[in-house]
């Protein structure tokens, strides 16, 4: 028995390092050459070279900044909830020794934890270090007197190998530092595991920007090199396109609104009824486009519309366009074969979809002299560059093309389209009536609003999610779901970085959806950072978060440079960084949450938030030894070494040099 | 009350003779003694009486058959029915035996009521058969055989359930997982087998030789044996041990449960695999080709005992973690532990030849020393030098893997087409024998998804590659394992029997059969049925029609959600009317004649040439009743506003 015991702490505080290093790690100074991603497994942070760290915005370092933070402490926070409320399960929390630890930790985060747990993937989590264990055992011991010793044992080392799972999964996800071309023009730079769904990162941006949340706004892809856009689909995952992208790749991220997302939902009766005539269409009820909805997506099956048409097909290899009888299947693209019926048994294969991705084709009358510039293209996502394997379809219209996409998305991806739609109205719903209620309850005191409307234009608070809810009457259309902590569930750290804007999504009005865009993604890698070496040795910072991260359970001033961590974990009180003031209040909300958490607790079915609260609270004592994952790599020895030549210690130094400027 | 207000006068004595069947043909039948004032029950009460026969006659009715009715109302008298002693009534069981051809071409022999009108009688099948929303279905007159050999229609197989109590309860409680009165006995065990489990796939002759419609208009003469569903068994001239089919007649498929709908899901099944195989219903040579796969995979399944259908596993002890552990394990192997080395991914190592038709590089093929981990494939000049650095490593993630075999020509190759941003690189590997073949085919697939060979799926990937391979065998001997070689004949349609020899098409079945290969038995007919009804043509019954102000036949397609009317020339669809828009609907039963208006002051109408009109009226009236179900009130049947929307004059 003991000896297995040993084994498993042993290997989980192996796994522990291996998450650490593997968390930021990013081979410290190697030379840029290495191209092979494959190898590369935890994250990418890929040509974060010296340029673009400086060409990034302070906010986006904040951010990202936040966001590393966040994601690290995240895991163990859901782990610490999870764990939290199995034992609750069992028995209530009675006062924990982590108290003492300075519990107060992260207030909003431990909000989030809650929610988290719905999101598939992330349902698991990390590193909560080998102190779960211990701490678990005095919380469970009184209350299960009955429970025998092997029980708890048993139960101990189940925890415990739950625990090198979730560390073992940590370990491997695979990160991107992404930058998004916001509708303005401007850019975002988050952090995306893969284990984020492209409605996750929607969310994330709702709280970091004013856009309204509605339905159209979406992610997509640019390829300039092929002159294509794609729209993501809500439940992708965001790392999978974007690790098909080549290292010199000139592909943009956008977050823009796209009509023609849920286009089909909204007025499905342009794409199921085309063939009759306008004005039926056009009169169409409401009544009767829910209808056909339901109709179409509701049964057993999904029903692909019904399209048939003449398209012009590039030729392969040449630069004609040919024109045939194409028809849309469930099953894919046929055409009718020369002097054949358009009956099934006639028809051949053109296309089918399970390895293809659709795309609207820009500008392609000028760049492959089609017919028109109304272009769709079936590819393979891996696929970047020009190859007879890539499929060119060309329409009379612009409406025929809008047909053709969204028929052939239908067909793809069936039901999901409709659960993206419903979760994104829902989103959208809530949202809306958030910005109500707020804006009625202005008056009240506690109120961020207000002043993060104003701040919005320079910089953001930090502390979306949480002050909105207080004000927040029953009042809404939104029905189930707490509004508060919506914005949370998305990307549980939010809270933390000041420089991320105003997170309440629901002030913010409607954005143009201008989009220029210039994303940017950053694919992995170590690449050296040599501006970067010169501003560390002034820098003081480095050396410390060295020397405090394993021994000291105070995270806040290991690193002093980037404020945005420290007002995360310290919490309120330590805090001297101006910027952080907007998104003080939060923390200081310590005895707020509660009340608010019983409120929605009251109304909507997510009882959970109340009690994990209070149980991440309890297990995240241990993590805050573990609120600085990042740091820790730096104290490993191996990277210790280099000195500051790893990423974390690079982004302290871009931004206080930063701020140095200002 | 009717009868004193009507006379004191004392009502003449006169005599009835009813026949009463259960004495036999030949016996005479008894009189008894009746005035007009009598009711119906106190007729039967004197007969059973007279006829001195001590039973359990709850079941019984007169039947009058010069006027093909029912006398079910005992308290009416007989001055009420109009009955007079010329009446020849019989008195005769309410239920009969029936033989019942199920959608999986099983006969059932059963007790089904023929006194009540068809909807009700199919309620009761359906409720023995433990077949929930029987609204959907129906009884028809099946298409007559080609009687060849008359000993041949003796050898069909019945299967007796004749003996099963009829049951009163609503939802029959289930036992040994199977309703109660299905556990009385081992045959009716079989039986209840039968009904859940889908039947092998049929010799390919077998399905040759059953009736194919060949044009729409064969289609829509199924469409008029449709039984009346407000009238009786009886009244349509059924007779006892009488054959008809039971079929799924409305194409909504409501509230679909496969926990409880075991029966149903598998009798679903059945039903659109026959259409498919039947060419019943049209489809692209992919979409059978994917048919196809599925009911290998189906047929596999079932033949398995229905074991439980393992979820993912539930991080709940420590064995699931652990196995957990290795499942999810799939590149990890930078553990410092032994235990977690132990669970790395394996490998597979071995010698094979590579071609890549566009490098000049590689002229024919040449042989490397191969490793296959992790989802890439990395190779070596030698074995020796498989420690250094491979010569290429070949990410196989999001690959098309394609079989180029011919066993008989010994030659198994993998083509595989590997998306790079550049395009589709294509590559040839080719193994030496079988086995080598389907360990490394099994891997390609398994990582062109994304899994490992550590995935618990490799293991099956490979047997069912190589049950595949013996399928090609050319001497089906050498191949041991019966259970898996399957004619591929037998999967599709005699189009592409015709079209295909089985060495063409087993590959091009097994290509599609990597996409569903994982599926659960439930998952697999669930898919099946969803790209059924994914099909253009699905769920459409047509009728041969004359529209009026035309002058030539049109086919009308009954949908569940519009109507089509369509060209008998050509095939085109010239309209559609969606029953959303429909104002309302009159039959005119004199000149057989359905009239219908639609919102915007649309008007059509027309008469029917292949179907009476009443199947028309009942197939439009019950599509509209099946979409007023909703999924809260689901257990309970409207079965007045079903016949008020279909019964027509009679009805009302």
């Amino acid at each position: 028995m003991d000896d297995i015991d040993a084994m498993f702490s042993d290997l989980l505080g192996e796994m522990d390092l291996l998450t650490q290093s593997l968390g930021v790690e990013t081979l410290p100074p190697e030379p840029p050459s290495s191209s092979s991603k494959e190898n590369n497994f935890s994250m990418g942070f890929a040509d974060m070279n010296v340029e673009s760290l400086n060409e990034l915005e302070e906010n986006d370092l904040d951010a990202l900044m936040a966001d590393l933070m966040a994601d690290l402490n995240d895991t163990e926070e859901k782990l610490a909830a999870e764990l939290g409320g199995q034992k609750e399960a069992e028995a209530p929390h009675p006062d924990l020794p982590p108290a003492s630890h300075g519990l107060s930790f992260y207030p909003e985060s431990s909000l989030s934890t809650p929610t988290s747990p719905e999101r598939g993937p992330n349902t698991f989590s990390a590193p909560l270090a080998d102190s779960p264990a211990p701490i678990l055992s005095p919380p469970t011991l009184p209350q299960h007197a009955k429970l025998s010793m092997e029980e708890i044992e048993a139960q101990m080392k189940a925890d415990k190998i739950k625990l090198a799972l979730e560390k073992l999964k940590e370990a491997k996800v695979k990160k991107l530092v992404v930058k998004v071309v916001m509708h303005d023009g401007s850019s975002k730079t988050l952090m995306v595991d893969e284990r984020q769904t492209v409605r996750d990162v929607l969310d994330n941006l709702f709280e970091k920007t004013h856009c309204d949340c509605n339905v159209d706004w979406s992610l997509s892809e640019t390829n300039p090199e092929l002159q294509l856009e794609r729209g993501f689909e809500d439940h992708e995952n965001l790392v999978d396109p974007l690790s098909a992208w080549t290292r010199d790749s000139e592909n943009k991220v956008l977050f823009q609104e796209r009509p023609d997302k849920y286009e089909v939902f909204k007025n499905p009766q342009n794409f199921y009824l085309w063939k009759k005539d306008k004005k039926t269409i056009k009169d169409m009820k409401d009544r009767d486009k829910e209808l056909l909805v339901e109709e179409n997506f509701c049964g057993t099956s999904i029903i692909v519309p019904d399209l048939e048409g003449v398209l012009y097909l590039r030729e392969d290899g040449k630069k004609s366009w040919k024109q045939r009888l194409f028809l849309l299947r469930a099953s894919g693209i046929y055409y009718v074969p020369k002097g054949k019926s358009k009956t099934s048994r006639d028809l051949v294969c053109f296309v089918q979809f399970d390895n293809v991705n659709v795309y609207y084709g820009k500008e392609f009358k000028n760049k492959y002299k089609a017919p028109t510039d109304f272009c769709f293209v079936l590819k393979h996502p891996q696929i970047q560059k020009e190859s007879q394997y890539i499929k060119y379809l060309c329409c009379d219209d612009a409406w025929t093309m809008n047909l053709w996409v969204t028929g052939i998305r239908i067909a793809k991806y069936g039901k999901s389209l409709y659960e993206n739609y419903k979760t994104s109205m829902k989103k959208a719903a809530i949202t809306t009536a958030w910005t109500n209620r707020t804006a009625g309850t202005t008056s009240i005191p506690s109120t961020p609003s207000p002043t993060t409307k104003a701040k919005a234009s320079g910089q953001a608070n930090g502390h979306a999610p949480q002050p909105p809810a207080e004000p927040v009457a029953k009042v809404g259309n939104a029905p189930p779901p707490p509004p508060p902590m919506l914005p949370t569930q998305i990307l549980p750290p939010p809270p933390p970085d000041p420089v991320l804007p105003p997170p309440p999504p629901p002030q913010a009005t409607k954005k143009s959806p201008p989009a220029t865009s210039v994303p940017r993604q950053l694919p992995s890698l170590p690449t050296s950072f040599p501006p970067l070496p010169t501003s560390m040795a002034n820098l003081p910072p480095p050396p410390p978060s060295l020397s405090q991260d394993d021994s000291s359970e105070s995270p806040p001033d290991f690193l002093p440079p980037p404020p945005p961590t420290l007002g995360f974990g310290p919490g309120a009180g330590s805090l001297p960084p101006p910027p952080p003031v907007s998104f003080l209040p939060p923390p200081p909300p310590d005895p707020a949450p509660p009340p608010r958490q019983s409120n929605i607790g009251a109304g909507a079915p997510p009882p959970p938030p109340p009690p994990p609260s209070a149980s991440a609270g309890l297990q995240s004592t241990p993590s805050v030894r573990r609120t600085g994952p990042p740091p820790p790599k730096r104290t490993t020895p191996p990277l210790a070494a280099p000195g500051g030549g790893d990423f974390m210690s690079e982004l302290a130094k871009a931004m206080a040099k930063k701020r140095g400027n200002q | 009350m009717g009868q004193n207000s009507h006379s004191p006068v004392l009502m003449a004595v006169w005599d009835l003779s009813v026949t009463v069947e259960d004495l036999g043909a030949d016996a005479p039948p008894i009189t008894v003694s009746v005035t007009s004032d009598l009711h119906i029950g106190g007729v039967i009460l004197k007969l059973v009486e007279k006829s001195q026969v001590k039973r359990d006659w709850s079941d019984h009715a007169l039947w009058w058959e010069q006027k093909q009715q029912w006398l079910l109302r005992t308290a009416w008298t007989l001055e009420k029915c109009g009955i007079q002693a010329d009446a020849g009534l019989i008195f005769m069981a309410q239920h009969k035996s029936l033989r019942l051809g199920l959608p999986n071409g099983l006969t059932l022999r059963l007790r089904a009521c023929f006194s009540g009108p068809v909807f009700r009688t199919v309620l009761g099948i359906c409720k023995m058969l433990n077949i929930r929303r029987p609204e959907e279905l129906s009884l028809l007159r099946p298409v007559e055989e080609k009687k060849k050999k008359k000993d041949k229609d003796l050898s069909e197989e019945l299967h007796d359930l004749t003996e099963v109590p009829l049951t009163s309860v609503s939802r029959p409680c289930l036992y040994n997982g199977m309703p109660a009165h299905f556990a009385d006995s081992l045959q009716t065990e079989k039986v209840y087998k039968m009904l859940s489990v889908s039947q092998p796939a049929p010799a390919p002759e077998a399905i040759a030789k059953l009736y194919r419609p060949a044009s729409v208009v064969d289609k829509a003469h199924i469409h008029s044996r449709w039984l009346d569903s407000s009238r009786s068994l009886m009244q349509q001239g059924v007779q006892e041990n009488d054959r008809l089919w039971l079929r799924f007649k409305y194409y909504c498929f409501h509230d679909l449960e496969p926990k409880y709908d075991v029966v149903r899901l598998t009798q679903m099944y059945e039903q659109a695999r026959w259409a498919i195989l039947l060419e019943d219903i049209d489809c692209t040579e992919e979409e059978m080709l994917l048919f196809g796969a599925i009911q290998y995979h189906i047929n596999k399944l079932s033949l398995l005992e229905p074991q439980t259908m393992t979820s993912s596993p539930a991080m709940d002890d420590l064995d699931s973690a652990l196995q957990g552990l290795e499942v999810k394990l799939d590149g990890a192997e930078s553990s410092p532990q032994d235990m977690l080395e132990n669970l790395t991914a394996p490998e597979l190592n071995d010698y094979l030849k590579i071609f890549r038709p566009k490098r000049l590089t590689l002229k024919g093929y040449k042989q490397y020393w191969f490793k296959f981990k992790d989802a890439s494939i990395s190779y070596y000049k030698s074995k020796e030098e498989s420690l250094g650095e491979p010569i290429q490593q070949i990410n196989l993630k999001g690959c098309e893997a394609a079989p180029d075999v011919n066993v008989a020509g010994q030659k198994f190759c993998i083509k595989l087409l590997i998306p790079a941003p550049e395009g589709m690189n294509e590559v040839y590997l080719r193994c030496e024998n079988e086995e080598q073949y389907s360990r490394w085919m099994a891997a390609c697939r398994l990582a062109s998804k994304g899994k490992s060979l550590a995935d618990r799926l490799f293991q099956s990937e490979v047997q069912s590659i190589l049950s595949f391979l013996a399928m090609q065998q050319t001497n089906p001997n050498t191949h041991t394992d019966d259970s898996m070689s399957i004619n591929t004949h037998s999967l599709v349609s005699p189009r592409y029997s015709k079209k295909y020899k089985v060495k063409q098409l087993t590959p091009r079945i097994l290509e599609a059969y990597q996409n569903v290969a994982q599926l659960s038995l439930t998952d697999a007919l669930l898919r099946f049925l969803q790209i059924w009804q994914a099909l253009p043509d699905f769920g459409i019954s047509f009728v041969v029609v004359r529209f009026k102000g035309s002058r030539k036949d049109e086919v009308l397609g009954i949908a569940p959600n519009r109507l089509i009317r369509i060209d008998l020339g050509v095939g085109d669809v010239v309209k559609t009317w969606r029953y959303n828009n429909m104002r309302q609907w009159n039959v005119n039963w004199d000149i057989r004649q359905v009239a219908i208006e639609f919102d915007g002051n649309v008007n059509m109408a027309f008469s029917c040439v292949t179907a009476d009109c009443k199947i028309v009226h009942e197939f439009i009236g019950g599509y509209i009743f099946m979409s007023t179900r909703s999924r809260e009130q689901s257990d309970t049947l409207n079965e007045e506003l079903f016949h008020k929307l279909t019964g027509g004059h009679e009805a009302l």
